[in-house]
């Protein structure tokens, strides 16, 4: 009995990374005067609020304004179009400053687990120049829990722990469009409607590391939409660092909290994945280009920024809601200041599960999750740690990667999408990709690639419990 | 001070500070002697904010189409556009974090905004006293289709190959070839580019005409960068001269107290008073103190560097904050305090201290920061608006910390491979 209820719910164990300080105690309920992100603290509240000029609406006609700052700058290289494609190294945008002067603060005040600082990290001999760091306080100390790994899209579940339960002091701002126009600071400012919030994560991996949660309030759960992921876009247009990227895993790539986060830390470095050569599969004058990874361990598609940051965000989304509806994993990469993303699909939970995941690799206990896909890979013992060498993170990675069958519909998906063929795709993705599903993921693993692809092209109610039942014979053979 | 106009607003790097980086180390006439190369090419100092051009041969205007005046004290990405390969550039960027030479196929563009492909190639000059990066000579060499008919000027852009705009892909056996280059060239670090040979470039994006580095521009380049590298060796006047090999590691430079160039570019971002003195080093100096530290204490930057702090200490200061920082220091945390200081020409001020470890890659400490903030004449008034000096403080040491842990130098490619 009990076996045959694990059968449909695949699920894997492993420690939860602790985000906020106030994930182990969730006691405390709504109302609760101890001024959490929730609605009963944060409405009314007097916080932090950066707002933005989003880099869609007011294109290269934006005017900084700070009060008591000398920021008062428009473009002032007057015949260059392009200005806002040009690529520079870091500079001194406000938010990063924001941020920075915000962590500072918040490690002063010792609310993080440890200080990441005093972790050792190396760049792995090669040509790719992974990085490898050793976090020994990262590791939880908590009992392992179970996760469902078999569920890419699973609704928000207010029980478990969320980001309106963090604390107020876990808060560095809030980062909101801004309506007139003009991007603009304020120290306390009355927080209306459910607000964007940029809170710190208490177990960084690296220097500045927080998570953006949109409406925090609206109790998203963790899914890509358009808008949301244009706010990340945003973020990392305005940080305007090419060493500050953000990160997303979905459920079944290691995203331990349902509730959408996106995470962001710097790393002034290249990943190795910024380094990795890639081939053109699509690219219109104007149009978001389309690459694949060439020599990388792991699959994944790159989309370069075309004419405008809605348009890159659209198709990046829609690839993803594809991901999402046959229910394959992946977790995505921004880099080069909102310019690059990185998708990478991924099956090693689904792996995991079935036990084909190499006992070597498990006793690392590294989720191979965004970060370390995209060549940041956090061990949490010093003897892993010293025996990492290129060879062992090109094969750790290499188990990540979705099979190549599987992937090139992907990629055919991708490019329907990016030419705009939204109708021939529709009748591709139910033959093609459920056919390859099947050899994709193995008999064994066929109730989980089933499970999401039927669920997928339909996502009818009953289609769910026809499924169920399926999968349910399936785990009954095997 | 005139300011030159600068393409994103964040580097203000003055007329002065242009003249002297050529000043220092190289003779009077260094312009002179440089004026007589008739290759495209630029010098950048990597010491100064925003790691600008110092000095830009008459045919790089030309190719480019920008005056003197447009270029001097800016960085050379305003060379690049909307479709330049972004690895590309990550190629310079790690070759400047390495602190080594390199040779790219770039797609750039002019002031017009044409496009043009451009065989750049990237070599640092080295002090031999110290191992510091003087400055970096970068050569252009445009690359067309019909290189051969325009080998006699490589200076004009043929507006055939500005046209199409688009990307193409490079031959990757003509790639191979800077590996040999390099080797010729005395790159000590040339197996760096060995990755270069087995990938496939620039993405290859829809070829509609194919431009191929050939050897002769490759050779055009390497002479070009020779006859450079060699004028200024000869034009060097600082003590113990400039070399095109480096005379020790990067990891030696460091170890006498050396911020190795990419450090500095990170640092000479901050627009905030600050010093960074190492504790590995007896007395602890400063190895490295920020403009506006200079211009609130009134000091030079020679004057500075390689002392201990205690300097800004006076009859007025008190021994209880000397204290204080000392004590912290010793348990390597931060500190804040509020100090009398004095300025060179012996003018006391009120310093808002912060003090903090900053740790390296290695997660040891690498440095201590000291961030002034002058609060002599500040008043208490909230600002609704904007940071505050106290934030701005810690954006900064955020900032340094960053910079400091992001493997500066750690060889990549420049590792030894376990051959």
């Amino acid at each position: 009995m009990d076996k045959r209820r694990l059968g449909r719910m695949v699920t894997i164990k492993r420690c939860a990374t602790v985000v906020s300080n106030y994930q182990e105690s969730m006691e405390q309920q709504a109302g609760c005067g101890r001024n959490c992100l929730g609605g009963c603290c944060v409405l009314g509240a007097k916080l932090p609020v950066f707002k933005f000029v989003s880099r869609c609406s007011a294109k290269h006609q934006q005017v900084h304004v700070f009060h008591g700052d000398k920021t008062a700058e428009t473009a002032e290289l007057e015949d260059c179009e392009d200005c806002e494609l040009m690529i520079h190294d870091q500079s001194n945008s406000f938010l990063d400053n924001l941020v920075l002067a915000q962590w500072e603060d918040r490690t002063s005040r010792g609310l993080f687990r440890y200080d990441v600082t005093a972790c050792e990290t190396k760049v792995l001999p090669g040509k790719f120049g992974f990085i490898a760091q050793l976090n020994e306080g990262r590791h939880s100390k908590k009992r392992p829990t179970e996760f469902r790994v078999d569920q890419v899209l699973q609704p928000f579940d207010p029980a478990k722990f969320n980001f309106t339960k963090v604390g107020q002091e876990e808060l560095l701002f809030c980062f909101e469009e801004s309506e007139d126009g003009r991007s603009r600071y304020f120290d306390a400012a009355t927080v209306k409607g459910s607000p964007n919030v940029v809170v710190i994560n208490v177990s960084p991996i690296e220097y500045g590391h927080v998570l953006l949660v949109p409406k925090v309030l609206d109790h998203l759960p963790q899914k890509l939409e358009p808008e949301t992921f244009l706010l990340a876009l945003n973020f990392a247009v305005e940080m305007d660092n090419p060493y500050f990227r953000l990160g997303y895993n979905s459920l079944g790539a290691f995203a331990t909290i349902n509730h959408l986060h996106f995470q962001a830390y710097y790393l002034a470095a290249p990943f190795a994945v910024e380094r990795a050569p890639v081939s053109a599969l699509f690219k219109e004058q104007g149009g978001v280009g389309i690459f694949e990874l060439a020599e990388y361990p792991v699959r994944g598609l790159v989309f370069e920024l075309g004419r405008s940051l809605e348009q890159l965000a659209d198709l990046v989304v829609q690839v993803c809601k594809q991901l999402q509806d046959y229910n394959i994993p992946f977790n995505v990469l921004i880099a080069d200041r909102g310019t690059r993303i990185f998708l990478f699909p991924q099956c090693y939970a689904a792996k995991q599960a079935r036990g084909e995941v190499d006992q070597e690799y498990l006793d690392t206990q590294v989720n191979p999750a965004v970060w370390e896909i995209s060549g940041h890979i956090v061990l949490k013992r010093k003897e892993d740690y010293e025996m990492a060498s290129e060879d062992y993170a090109w094969k750790l990675l290499a188990e990540v990667s979705l099979p190549e069958a599987a992937f090139n519909n992907i990629k055919l998906l991708c490019l329907e999408l990016g030419q705009g063929n939204a109708d021939c795709h529709k009748i591709h993705k139910d033959t093609t990709l459920a056919d390859e599903a099947g050899t994709l993921l193995g008999k064994q693993s066929i109730s989980i690639a089933f499970h999401g692809l039927s669920n997928g092209s339909m996502k009818v109610e009953s289609d769910y419990t026809a499924d169920i039942e399926k999968s349910k014979e399936i785990c009954m053979q095997s | 001070m005139e300011q030159l106009a600068s393409p994103n607003g964040n580097s203000h790097v003055n007329t002065n500070a242009v003249m002297e980086s050529l000043e220092l180390p190289y003779n009077r006439t260094i312009q002179e002697a440089l004026g007589r190369h008739e290759y495209n090419f630029v010098l950048c100092d990597p010491r100064l904010p925003d790691h600008p051009i110092v000095y830009a041969s008459e045919g790089f205007l030309k190719m480019t189409g920008y005056k003197a005046q447009e270029v001097l004290g800016r960085n050379c990405r305003f060379l690049q556009g909307p479709e330049t390969d972004r690895r590309t550039v990550l190629e310079i960027r790690d070759a400047i974090r390495e602190e080594r030479s390199c040779q790219v196929r770039i797609l750039n563009y002019t002031k017009q905004r044409k496009p043009f492909w451009n065989l750049f190639h990237l070599a640092p000059v080295y002090s031999r006293e110290t191992g510091t990066v003087v400055h970096y000579v970068g050569v252009q060499t445009p690359l067309s289709k019909s290189s051969a008919e325009e080998a006699g000027d490589g200076n004009v852009v043929s507006d055939s190959l500005s046209e199409s705009g688009k990307k193409v892909t490079a031959d990757n056996d003509k790639n191979g070839c800077l590996d040999a280059h390099a080797h010729q060239d005395g790159d000590i670090v040339a197996n760096g580019l060995d990755a270069l040979n087995s990938r496939p470039r620039n993405g290859g994006l829809h070829l509609e005409e194919e431009f191929e580095v050939e050897e002769k521009d490759e050779r055009r380049a390497i002479t070009a960068v020779r006859s450079v590298l060699s004028e200024l060796t000869k034009s060097s006047k600082s003590k113990g001269g400039i070399a095109e090999q480096r005379c020790m590691s990067l990891a030696e430079s460091a170890s006498v107290g050396v911020v190795c160039s990419s450090l500095m570019l990170s640092l000479t971002r901050i627009q905030q008073s600050f010093v960074l003195a190492d504790p590995n080093l007896p007395d602890m100096p400063i190895v490295h103190a920020s403009d506006m530290f200079l211009h609130l204490t009134g000091y030079l930057r020679e004057e500075v560097v390689g002392r201990n702090c205690r300097f800004l200490q006076g009859p007025g200061t008190d021994s209880k904050s000397v204290q204080k920082i000392r004590e912290s220091i010793k348990e390597s945390k931060p500190c804040n305090v509020r100090i009398l200081n004095y300025r060179k020409d012996k003018q006391p001020f009120w310093n808002f201290l912060h003090v903090a470890p900053v740790r390296g890659a290695d997660g040891k400490v690498a440095y201590y920061v000291g961030v002034q903030l002058d609060v002599t004449l500040a008043d208490t008034t909230e600002c609704e608006e904007g940071m505050s000096a106290h934030m701005k403080q810690l954006g900064a040491v955020g900032a340094i910390r960053v910079a400091v842990r992001g493997l500066q130098g750690d060889g990549l490619r420049r590792t030894k491979k376990e051959s």
